[in-house]
């Protein structure tokens, strides 16, 4: 049935169409809807999924990760701030191995920033955001049909590749509300079964050892640390990336389209790529769905013809940055900041910095009355 | 009569002994622990199909990869976050944390408060050395007042953490104290840990002599134990709270066993029914015969009788060939039998 349905509980409704039945998390804006549909959600049925509304956002990630080592597919969902926290733990996913989703609804930062405001400010912060190398799968939808489907697709590489996966949205995405019908999406769906078997339940008699710390993992010496050899860290790190890689090639989403003969290509995600839509006519369109790893090869392939590529994000060039390495190739940038995502400010900024102008867009100063005295007398 | 249990020779069966000797100091006591721990498992049927460990960073948190148990090595303090969801998601599994005091009530303080908030049904181990041993020796959030560390050159300036006060916080927790020295006791609360309903800590004190003991004037490890078995005593019956240097189990205000008294059950969680042994805790074990099974006050002389009995049991033992030993372990064949084929009289175990 055809419905209104909100970006977050798209979000949501993807993951329990991939078999999600695990859910821990904090609140706060602009992701708490995907709490609240999560309690409801577990109240309806206790026996099939379980919530937990954790004291932190540290406790709800490694939360997730207990869930999913006890055989559950499991994910929280959190923003800007929660992201820094859960940062820790999506590293021990990452090193363990431990099919999980992590979904940041983005906010403008750095800290507490604009609570309410839609950035894009946590593109490298999934990238780089824990310590140590590591290869992350990340999404982007930019509307709520596609916030469920890549919800689902979020769980299965999780599971096809044993990593953290990030679902990134913003405010604009995750409070869209949009005319879907999700159950006849949902009817038509590959969902990964989970490979790996839970935790009591190891094959070959080795109980398995989940550790942070680089152990030997099977066989008898499992349990035994490894933490001053290479070689050991080399098999653990490249099987990892190269299963991440791997899992990241059977999700080449991307979006190529607007006026394809254009001259200039705008490269933007998420709800920039809704914003921007009205300049459809005088501008190619490439928008990243899969986000991370970079789609080197795809960005090399389509950038070919177009004479400007200007990168529009809501944040100071994170992707930019990203695209220019891919493609060895300067770009242009137009920063959405402070949560101003308009039509206007990507038409002044295109026509900035098409012109040859910066980046950084006119900043005017601070009104008179503001910089006066107050008038309680303090200042 | 008192038997030497099975568990007490068949715990090796929950260790990776291959793996040994342990990266602990000689003269630690988490090897103690791990011991009894390993005894306690045997005794009450455990194994990696029905009980997953989870452990912290520091030392502690490397007896997980020494027992034959599946387990969960998380990062430093994060332990009770990861436990609560596994029991949460595996409601039929036995989940038990170990841990040390940093981990538990410093870096993993705030998820400490909220699982016991929540009732969480796992079991926290918390091996309470007053001291961050694994970095060297830096003040911990259970060190004493004054103790001089790496950290706190002039002594320690804080009082160390309550974690009996923040443990009984909950109406539905219950908290024990014990010490390495005190290994029976040590195993009764343990097991009794595990089998209650609800959440249950066991605030286990014990000597770090490397990074903590010799620094504050303990010539060795077994001077550590010895200021242990002067000083801890066990509580009174009754007792609302335990002084610093008492041991004891202090159940939720309304719980029939509360304080040690033993006219009521203790709540047990369904387990595979242990069999009795005579290293039950005496409220569990009542409730499994409440007629015979309750624990007889034993005298000075009949306690010294019993450990000398145990004694000639286990050097016996070691006359056995290990292969034998093992069968003996498994229950395969009985210690008299096993005496007799190694041309043994088996009188001497009467002797």
């Amino acid at each position: 049935m055809r419905k209104l349905v909100q970006g977050n509980e798209a979000v949501f409704r993807g993951a329990v169409a991939a078999g999600a039945s695990y859910y821990a998390g904090y609140p706060i804006s602009p992701s708490t809807e995907i709490l609240n549909i999560a309690s409801a959600y577990a109240a309806a049925h206790h026996q099939t999924f379980r919530f937990l509304q954790a004291e932190d956002e540290i406790a709800s990630a490694n939360a997730v990760v207990g869930a999913s080592l006890a055989g559950a597919k499991a994910f929280t969902a959190t923003s800007g701030p929660g992201f820094s926290l859960m940062q820790e733990a999506i590293g021990y996913a990452q090193k363990v191995g431990v099919p999980s989703v992590f979904v940041d609804v983005q906010r403008v930062g750095p800290a507490t920033g604009m609570p309410t405001m839609p950035g894009q400010g946590d593109i490298m912060q999934v990238r780089f955001g824990s310590s140590g190398d590591y290869t992350p799968i990340a999404f982007y939808p930019n509307g709520v049909e596609e916030a469920f489907r890549v919800s689902v697709d979020a769980f299965n590489a999780a599971e096809e590749s044993r990593s953290p996966v990030v679902l990134l949205s913003d405010t604009f995405v995750a409070h869209l509300n949009e005319v879907v019908d999700l159950d006849e999406l949902a009817a038509d769906l590959h969902v990964t079964p989970r490979d790996m078997p839970p935790l009591a339940h190891h094959i070959a008699g080795f109980p398995r050892f989940f550790a942070g710390v680089l152990m030997y993992e099977s066989g008898p010496s499992a349990g035994e640390p490894a933490t001053a050899d290479a070689d050991e860290y080399l098999r653990q790190y490249y099987d990892a990336k190269h299963r991440h890689l791997d899992v990241a090639g059977r999700y080449r989403i991307f979006e190529h389209g607007w006026n394809r003969e254009a001259e200039v290509l705008i490269v933007c995600y998420g709800i920039v790529s809704r914003v921007a839509a009205p300049l459809a006519d005088q501008y190619a369109l490439f928008r990243p769905i899969r986000i991370h790893p970079v789609l080197d090869d795809e960005l090399r392939e389509i950038t070919q013809g177009y004479r400007e590529i200007v990168v529009i994000e809501a944040n100071d060039g994170q992707y930019a940055d990203m695209v220019e390495l891919a493609l060895r190739r300067d770009v242009k940038r137009v920063p959405l900041l402070g949560g101003r995502i308009s039509i206007e400010a990507i038409r002044d900024g295109l026509d900035r910095v098409l012109a040859g102008g910066p980046a950084e867009p006119p900043i005017p100063d601070a009104p008179a009355e503001r910089l006066a005295p107050s008038s309680l007398g303090i200042g | 009569m008192p038997e030497l249990t099975m568990a007490e020779i068949g715990y090796k069966r929950h260790l990776k002994v291959e793996l040994f000797p342990t990266i602990w100091c000689p003269g630690c006591g988490i090897g103690t622990i791990m011991m009894q721990l390993a005894i306690v498992l045997e005794e009450m049927g455990l194994d990696e199909t029905n009980t997953v460990i989870v452990t912290g960073i520091g030392c502690t948190g490397r007896m997980g990869s020494y027992l034959k148990h599946e387990s969960v090595y998380t990062l430093h303090g994060r332990t009770l976050p990861v436990a609560e969801a596994i029991k949460t998601v595996r409601p039929e599994l036995n989940v038990i944390v170990v841990a040390g005091d940093g981990d538990t009530a410093s870096i993993g303080g705030n998820h400490l408060i909220h699982t016991i908030r929540r009732n969480a049904n796992v079991t926290v181990l918390c091996n309470n050395n007053e001291i961050y041993g694994l970095t060297g020796g830096q003040t911990g959030p259970t060190t004493p007042t004054g103790t001089k560390t790496l950290s706190s050159p002039v002594g320690n300036p804080n009082t160390p953490i309550n974690l009996q006060g923040i443990v009984r916080s909950s109406e539905h927790a219950l908290y024990a104290k014990t010490t390495v020295y005190h290994l029976q006791h040590l195993r009764n609360v343990m097991r009794e840990a595990i089998e209650w309903e609800g959440f249950s800590f066991v605030d286990i004190t014990s000597q770090c002599i490397e990074n903590n003991g010799r620094r504050i004037g303990f010539a060795s490890a077994n001077e550590m134990l010895t200021f242990y078995r002067k000083t801890y005593k066990r509580a009174a019956k009754g007792a609302e709270a335990l002084d610093e240097h008492e041991i004891g189990v202090l159940y939720p205000a309304q719980h029939p066993s509360r304080n040690g008294r033993t006219d009521g059950a203790a709540i047990t969680n369904g387990h595979a029914t242990p069999e009795p042994s005579v290293t039950a805790s005496a409220p569990a074990a009542a409730a499994l015969a409440p007629s015979e099974k309750a624990k007889p006050q034993a005298s000075d002389e009949e306690k010294a009788r019993r450990r000398a009995e145990s004694q000639k049991k286990l050097a016996l033992m070691q006359k056995l060939d290990p292969a034998v030993k093992l069968r003996v372990a498994k229950g395969e064949i009985g210690l008299a039998d096993a005496l007799r084929e190694a041309g043994v009289d088996p009188a001497e175990l009467e002797a």
